[in-house]
């Protein structure tokens, strides 16, 4: 089991009624991470609408995911 | 002889008009300023002048120049003292000689009103009293200036290196801000403050964020502003844009907003495009400036400026609220630098992503994310590096985070131009407006119910609309609806069925329509 922060914004803090939760998960990748909690949380929003960081660093998907990884999805937003 | 130079010693002025002396002049004027007894109603019996040297020569220098260009002189030169000074000696001193005495006079005045307005001098008056005071001598009235000024603009409330409380009373209006805070800032200086004037900035967006990179942009002095907004000022946008007030209600913000903006900075020109921006008319407007600043409130917009931006090479810094977050980027044209589209291959459609409930929001936020905006315009202009790599900044203020993630050059994003993306379809063809869902089963359309199950259950359990088909489970892909149908398509308030209304018809539904106002809009 990996453990990983994880980081919210926008609708996901929203929806999730966090903005940051600490979980032992065995998602191997960013998009397993997210559909674990997207089930969980109920997000609406698909994976493709969103981006994930690992580590302040933007990353792809499918990218592997360790121990003490920090994870931040992101939606995009607009307000102005 | 040096045009404007500092002295510790007294001024000698023969020196001075025989440098300035030419047999081709038939006129000289000169200029001297006296350490005078008395300011602001107290007795003064000495002072003390210091100033920033380096920085003030050169402007002193800049000044004398654009004298002679303006009013075409032979020679014209300016000495101020620096140290004590004993009353009635003299401060400062400008000398001028032309061909005719016209020219040579204007010169002068200009001269020592440009002197005393932008040359960077500090006077520290000693009262007879004992007691004494620094005052920022730049558009302050100085010792020996026996003339009005009321017949030029300059001289505003000066800015007080320590804390005396005989205030000055300035009542004369100025042709522009007083620079030199930002001037004696090792990066920008005489030369950041000239970049700063001629550069020029199109800003998509008074609202939210647009207003404090208006404010800052033109107080900072930058040349010329072009303002793109197509709302007019409601009630409702005040709390976050303390830029217009409750009497312009109504009226176009872009036109407030450069009113607002040239009582700020004269000297600055606004230009107001009281429309929306769009695929038609943004490349031709950004053409004409440096960079962009996009506070739009919308994602068609920001990546139509993002297009814009590409196509043209320009830099542009863009910027998102939601709630308490907040998101900055900074697009700059350079191969390894990504763009909008880089970070989000598919164009979010507005709508789509967040709630249909209006989002609320405090006004620090888009104040905080404009202000960095503000700041990283500045920095474009004034040529120094904007940040050490390309990067998505997101900032969590309810919690107080700032996260700096690393953002790279999507390799499947191209960065060649590209088609700039049509407007929408016009939502009035979109939306249908029923006083009752009665009334709209009776119009033949099939009713379909798109809010997420968690919102069903809890406002409407007894479930109005039969045909509950979530958003999420069309943004995921996972339904099948037939495109021969005539659906009209209900939310909680009307913004997500309308976004996906205009999806539906883009993706070949011909039919389909959003409830206008949503679910609340209706009575049972």
């Amino acid at each position: 089991m990996k453990k990983i922060t994880l980081q919210y914004f926008a609708v996901l803090r929203e929806q999730s009624g966090c903005s940051e939760e600490r979980l032992e998960t065995d998602a191997a990748t960013p998009a397993e991470l997210y559909e674990e909690v997207r089930t969980r949380h109920g997000f609406t929003l698909p994976l493709s609408m969103l981006r994930v960081a690992v580590n302040e660093e933007f990353r792809d998907w499918a990218s592997p995911l360790e121990s003490s990884d920090r994870v931040v999805f992101i939606p995009p937003v607009a307000g102005g | 002889m040096q045009p404007f130079a500092f002295s510790t010693l007294p001024i000698d002025t023969a020196r001075g008009r025989e440098a300035l002396a030419d047999p081709a002049c038939g006129g000289y004027a000169t200029f001297e300023g006296w350490v005078r007894d008395h300011n602001e109603g107290r007795a003064v019996q000495r002072l003390e002048y210091e100033a920033y040297a380096a920085l003030a020569e050169r402007e002193g220098e800049r000044i004398v120049a654009e004298a002679v260009a303006k009013y075409g002189v032979q020679h014209a030169a300016c000495i101020h003292r620096i140290g004590d000074l004993e009353l009635g000696e003299m401060a400062v001193w400008v000398g001028v000689s032309s061909r005719h005495r016209a020219e040579a006079f204007a010169a002068c005045r200009y001269i020592i009103d440009e002197v005393k307005h932008r040359v960077p001098i500090w006077k520290k008056e000693h009262y007879v009293d004992g007691d004494s005071g620094w005052v920022n001598c730049e558009r302050c009235a100085q010792p020996g200036d026996h003339e009005s000024h009321a017949d030029h603009a300059a001289t505003p409330a000066p800015a007080r290196l320590h804390g005396q409380d005989h205030a000055h009373a300035h009542a004369q209006s100025h042709a522009a801000p007083d620079y030199s805070r930002q001037i004696a800032l090792p990066e920008v200086g005489a030369a950041g403050q000239r970049r700063l004037r001629a550069g020029s900035v199109l800003v998509i967006g008074a609202g939210g964020l647009g207003v404090p990179v208006l404010q800052y942009l033109a107080a900072a002095g930058v040349g010329r502003i072009g303002i793109v907004d197509a709302d007019s000022v409601d009630a409702s946008n005040l709390h976050r844009q303390p830029l217009y007030g409750v009497a312009d209600i109504g009226k176009a913000k872009a036109t407030v907003a450069a009113a607002r903006l040239r009582a700020l900075n004269p000297e600055a020109t606004f230009a107001v495009h009281a429309e929306r921006a769009g695929a038609g008319n943004l490349v031709d407007w950004l053409a004409r400036y440096d960079l962009v600043v996009d506070c739009s409130d919308n994602f068609a917009t920001k990546f139509t400026v993002n297009d814009a931006a590409v196509i043209l090479g320009k830099p542009a810094v863009f910027a998102s609220v939601y709630q308490y977050e907040g998101q900055l980027q900074v697009y700059l044209p350079r191969a390894d630098w990504p763009c909008l589209r880089c970070l989000w291959p598919e164009a979010p459609r507005d709508g789509l992503v967040g709630n249909c409930a209006q989002a609320g929001v405090l006004g620090p936020v888009p104040a905080t994310l404009g202000a960095l905006q503000a700041m990283q315009a500045l920095k474009l202009l004034l040529e120094l590096p904007v940040e050490s790599a390309p990067a998505l900044h997101v900032f969590d203020l309810l919690g107080m985070h700032w996260r700096t993630l690393k953002a790279a050059r999507n390799p499947a994003c191209d960065h060649s131009p590209r088609e700039l993306q049509t407007d929408a379809i016009d939502p009035a063809a979109l939306e249908l407006e029923f006083p009752t869902l009665a009334a709209a089963r009776a119009s033949g359309l099939t009713l379909i119910d798109i809010r997420e199950p968690w919102e069903r259950a809890m406002d409407d359990p007894a479930g109005r609309i039969e045909w509950h088909l979530p958003l999420s489970a069309f943004l995921q892909g996972s339904t099948a609806l037939p495109r021969e149908g005539r659906y009209l398509i209900a939310c909680a308030h009307g913004v997500r069925s309308l976004a996906l209304a205009g999806r539906l018809r883009a993706l070949g539904f011909t039919s389909v329509y959003s409830l206008a106002g949503g679910l609340a809009a209706v009575d049972a």
